[in-house]
């Protein structure tokens, strides 16, 4: 799930820094440029994990900070195909599901990945509001909102920048409107992980613990 | 930017928490005065809700040894590691193919496996590390102390 990953980069230290000493600013700069974001084929980052070398220190012409070539090792977050994470359910529609980890919350269970012979379906309990639910040997078993849940990762995908963005997402805070507006409009992920359910052993942690019946029928197939 | 190396080693969930806490993540209950940035919490507080919160490295150490037997590759120990599956069901979607690789007594194998993970790796205990974070509402707080205290008669039998 986590990697170590080195890297080069070309980092100009602007002169405020000048007071710190130099690993120190050069981390500051590096955390302000990497941390909490998304490199190409390479996931998210979640930490420098070290600095190897800090070479350089050149000033260039009209400029009035120091370029150094450092190199460093970046904890990155990027789960393998196959990888089993729990998560939690933060949003379920007719298009399958969505998986949050609190820190990374781009992950997608599409319906062909849901367990098969599931269905979205109104919950008499719940005022109506739809919901999956798992039908095996006619028990159904829901999956609701705010569970935990197992997953397997199905593929990871870094989609390009969109040249132009959709007009509607062009509002000040995206995130926040999204639930209300039309769900077609997504801001942009950098990095969107595409999830399976389905499997004996993955959907809510709850599915499969302790009580006996559940297991036991996953026993017999298996 | 250059990547020189992309794949420079994996890690468990175990060998983030403890670099996390290394910097500090769990000592600073305000979150302000630690260098740890705001994404670098949210990370730390879900690890500590993983089995990673109580594991050791000798812990991991022991468990490698331990899984030489099973001939598992190396992204299923990772993998073992991190989730801490004690079933047979648990176990079954994070093992590639394993109804062919563990041979005609798979469930048997499986069984034998869950318990082993279950010796190496302590339960994990999600209530004291939730303590640590107090700026959650004071509801939620009392609610967790009281959860706690019912936790301190299942404490001896983790010692041991």
């Amino acid at each position: 799930m986590f990697y170590l990953s080195r890297i080069e980069h070309t980092l100009r230290v602007p002169p405020s820094l000048l007071n710190l000493p130099i690993l120190d600013a050069i981390k500051g700069e590096l955390e302000k440029l990497f941390i909490d974001k998304v490199v190409a084929n390479l996931g998210l980052c979640i930490s420098v994990y070290d600095i190897r070398s800090v070479d350089g220190g050149f000033i260039f012409p009209s400029d009035g900070a120091a370029t150094y070539k450092v190199v460093f090792t970046l904890i990155v977050f990027r789960p393998f195909t196959g990888e089993v994470i729990i998560g939690k359910v933060q949003e379920s529609n007719e298009n399958g599901l969505r998986i949050s980890l609190g820190f990374f919350e781009d992950i997608y269970v599409p319906v062909e990945l849901m367990p098969s012979g599931s269905e979205f379906t109104p919950d008499e309990n719940n005022g109506g509001r739809r919901r999956w639910v798992w039908i095996y040997n006619e028990v159904p078993f829901d999956i609701y909102e705010s569970d935990e849940i197992k997953f397997k990762i199905h593929s990871i995908e870094y989609p390009a920048i969109l040249v132009e963005q959709p007009k509607e997402s062009n509002s000040k805070f995206p995130m926040e409107e999204k639930p209300k507006e039309s769900i077609n409009v997504k801001p942009f992920a950098p990095m969107v992980i595409t999830a399976s359910l389905d499997q004996d052993g993955l959907g809510p942690v709850s599915w499969w613990d302790g009580s006996g019946e559940a297991e036991d029928e996953v026993e017999e197939d298996s | 930017m250059k990547i020189l190396e992309a794949n420079a080693g994996p890690l468990t969930n175990f060998e983030v928490l403890d670099f996390l806490r290394s910097k500090g993540a769990a000592k600073d209950p305000t979150r302000v005065l630690a260098k740890v940035l705001p994404s670098e919490y949210k990370v730390f507080d879900y690890l500590n809700r993983t089995p990673a919160c109580n594991q050791t490295r000798e812990a991991v150490i022991a468990f490698v040894e331990k899984s030489k037997e099973y001939d598992l590759a190396k992204a299923e120990i990772l993998n073992i590691i991190n989730l801490r599956p004690i079933t047979p069901v648990e176990l079954f979607p994070i093992i590639e193919n394993c109804d062919v690789r563990m041979g005609e007594e798979a469930t048997e194998r499986m069984e034998e496996m869950g318990s082993m993970v279950e010796h190496v790796f302590p339960t994990p205990q999600i209530q004291p590390t939730l303590e640590a974070t107090p700026n959650e509402g004071n509801e939620a707080e009392t609610m967790e102390e009281q959860e706690g205290a019912g936790d301190a008669v299942e404490e001896p039998i983790q010692t041991t």
